[in-house]
């Protein structure tokens, strides 16, 4: 008996020092939300390929967008925890900076993911898996213009009654939403400028003053990121003098669009707003719906699951030593035409 | 010679009425005026449409405000009554008509748990309420896994969601439930036993109980009108905006609340009109719509919204220290 029970114990000893051993990388994905559907598309790349590459992850995600200190904390927690990588959406690069100081000190690898961690302490950062969001958005002002009698109505603005051409962003600290802002007014001032003189009014941060601009680009920035908020911002910009086009640069900006005109309703032919352009960003069921009727001209979408998939793959190869360098996971245009394309339908996620 | 009380209840009474009613005039008037494209028809449809829910849980705290409390939970508890009901929809994969159900009911469920917490366990109605405040952002949450749920929106199926509760054609449907839901509020508070109670409750609790009326059952009552009204008010969220995310809807309650003191009712309780409330969400809405027009930016109209509570509520108490002042005489 007294064998039976040093022959179990010894069993249990090297079973057990076998498990440590193999025990999983452990890897914190700390990201912005999961409530939009984007998120979700993310969330889902990231575990398979978690499962793909044998490590324990975990999944954070703060209630809302607006939410910085939680996302903060959270980050806090996951260091505390020793991981052997962190993948990180930053909702505001400076508030998480005594964090990134730490990781390096204490030599775990940040990969960056989605909007990623810019202006990062240097070596902080050794990867990062992202749409490049300038790019992307440029994306939506090229499309717009070959719209067919897009320049025609551009030629015809005049100074005395300027065309505006409007980007609804959700605010502007986030570096994914400001780059996207930034990309879609630098691409559509370069476009436009070749045809009339361009301003860009609305918010400082954009502005580029013109006397005598027949084209104005007007930049709306929401004051919260509340859908209520959010949809009184759209509101505003739909009761502007000369507006031709909005562009969304978020889920969450199309979603106050959408609720500013009946789900995008009234943006049909002959109905108000009927004359207004409007493109988006993301997917999301109300959107698709907007695309499939023709309400919206078209959205950008970016690949949410290679974005979560690759912050893991990318912090998998960090932790084990591997050299890594950025990604950009891209982005398309999609219209009614080719939504249900099979390359598109795999993108644009519920 | 005695100047009859009611008098200068009845005039105080018609000031108050009054005030209200003529500001929100004014402020139309004025955005009309000055705003850009105010005076359209789809302007008016919006500031309507940003006022359903809003209005639906004013309807409901205005109950419980008279009695003297609070309901801190109502914004919470209305996004986590939509939230639930999009889950039973979309996951559950219950009917729609089904699943609507839920969402009142939850928030009933929320409301007769905060009148039960201050009624029978004596918490303060700021302590209780809050606490179910975080609770439901926490339970809609988990329920729904923290995803969005979208509703069905025009132009895809079960859009007649919309047709029902939101829009038909051009017509703002909406409008009708609103109209309805301040009738029956208001026939409640007036014309029944239990809104008697409910102001004799805000005047003075004890002497109420000691007339032997069981005021804590009442007072759940209030509570449980007012939690239903939010769940009710879900409903119209969802049906305005489609879209519902859990764990938000913190500080919508905030927006309700100033809409029933700027329609005059007291937070120390026993006085308040339902006209009042209404009228209170309609300026809060135009204010909300108004200030756009003038190209003043977003957070200019939080910061004007927030000087229009502070002054409603001096005004009050203007008027209530001159209705004081007038009833010294009375006693000689």
């Amino acid at each position: 008996m007294k064998k039976l029970v040093s022959i179990a114990l010894a069993l249990v000893l090297v079973l057990g020092s076998v498990s440590l051993a193999m025990a999983d990388m452990y890897i914190s994905v700390i990201s912005k939300g999961e409530q939009h559907a984007f998120w979700q598309a993310v969330r889902k790349g990231c575990e398979d390929a978690a499962a793909e590459f044998g490590v324990t992850m975990f999944y954070y995600g703060p209630p809302s967008e607006s939410d910085i200190a939680l996302q903060v904390d959270a980050l806090k927690a996951e260091m505390d925890k020793g991981p052997a990588a962190l993948a990180l959406a930053s909702l505001s690069t400076e508030s998480v900076m005594a964090e990134l100081q730490a990781c390096i000190e204490l030599g775990i690898p940040v990969i960056g993911f989605d909007s990623g961690v810019p202006n990062a302490p240097e070596g902080s950062i050794y990867a990062t898996a992202s749409t490049n969001n300038k790019n992307a958005a440029a994306l939506a002002a090229e499309e717009m213009m070959k719209l067919e009698g897009f320049v025609d109505v551009l030629s015809a603005a005049t100074p005395e009654s300027p065309v505006v051409i409007a980007v609804l962003s959700q605010d502007a600290t986030s570096e994914s939403v400001t780059g996207r802002t930034t990309g879609f007014v630098e691409k559509m001032a370069e476009l436009a400028g070749e045809i009339g003189t361009v301003a860009v009014v609305g918010h400082d941060l954009w502005a580029v003053p013109a006397d005598d601009a027949s084209i104005k680009i007007h930049v709306e920035i929401s004051a919260t990121t509340g859908i209520g908020d959010v949809t009184n911002s759209a509101n505003a910009v739909l009761n502007m003098d000369g507006l031709l086009a909005i562009f969304c640069s978020n889920e969450g900006t199309v979603n106050g669009l959408l609720a500013a005109t009946g789900d995008g309703s009234r943006l049909a032919e002959g109905e108000e707003y009927g004359n207004i352009i409007v493109a988006g960003f993301d997917a999301g069921a109300p959107q698709k719906n907007a695309i499939r009727n023709n309400w919206f001209v078209g959205s950008v979408t970016q690949d949410p699951y290679r974005i979560g998939y690759l912050a893991v793959e990318l912090a998998f190869r960090a932790a084990s030593g591997e050299a890594v360098e950025d990604v950009d996971t891209g982005a398309k245009w999609y219209t009614s035409v080719n939504i249900d394309d099979p390359d598109i339908a795999i993108l644009v996620y519920d | 010679m005695q100047i009859p009380k009611n008098k200068v209840a009845r005039k105080h009474f018609s000031m108050q009425s009054l005030l209200a009613p003529a500001a929100l005039v004014i402020l139309y008037a004025f955005f009309s005026i000055f705003g850009n494209r105010f005076l359209t028809m789809s302007k008016f449809m919006s500031i309507l449409e940003s006022s359903y829910y809003i209005g639906f849980m004013a309807f409901g705290v205005t109950f419980v405000i008279i009695t003297g409390g609070i309901d801190l939970s109502i914004g919470t508890v209305m996004m986590c009554s939509a939230v639930i009901g999009g889950v039973a929809f979309r996951t559950w994969g219950l009917p729609l008509h089904v699943a609507l159900i839920f969402v009142p009911l939850i928030g009933l469920i929320f409301g007769v748990t905060n009148g039960l917490m201050i009624s029978k366990l004596h918490l303060p109605p700021f302590i209780a309420t809050l606490g179910t405040m975080m609770v439901s952002r926490g339970f809609g949450a988990i329920v729904s896994n923290s995803r969005t749920q979208n509703y069905p929106a025009i132009g895809s199926a079960d859009e007649w969601f919309k047709h029902v509760f939101f829009r038909y054609q051009n017509f703002p449907i909406g409008v009708i439930y609103l109209v309805v839901f301040f009738l029956i509020a208001w026939f409640v508070l007036n014309k029944t036993r239990f809104g008697r109670y409910v102001f004799a409750i805000g005047s003075n609790e004890e002497a109420t109980r000691l007339s032997g009326v069981k005021a804590d059952n009442w007072k759940i009552g209030a509570y449980a009108l007012c939690g239903l009204f939010a769940g009710l008010s879900g409903v119209f969220y969802a049906a305005t905006y489609t879209t519902c995310t859990p764990a938000s809807g913190n500080g919508e309650e905030l927006n309700a609340i100033a809409a029933v003191v700027i329609g005059g009712t007291s937070m120390a309780g026993g006085a308040g009109t339902m006209v009042g409330t209404l009228i209170g969400v309609l300026i809060m809405a135009t204010i909300k719509a108004g200030l756009p027009s003038m190209n003043l930016q977003q957070p200019w109209q939080l910061f004007i919204t927030g000087l229009v509570v502070i002054g409603a509520v001096l005004l009050d108490n203007a008027r209530n220290k001159a209705a004081a002042k007038a009833r010294i005489p009375t006693k000689g």
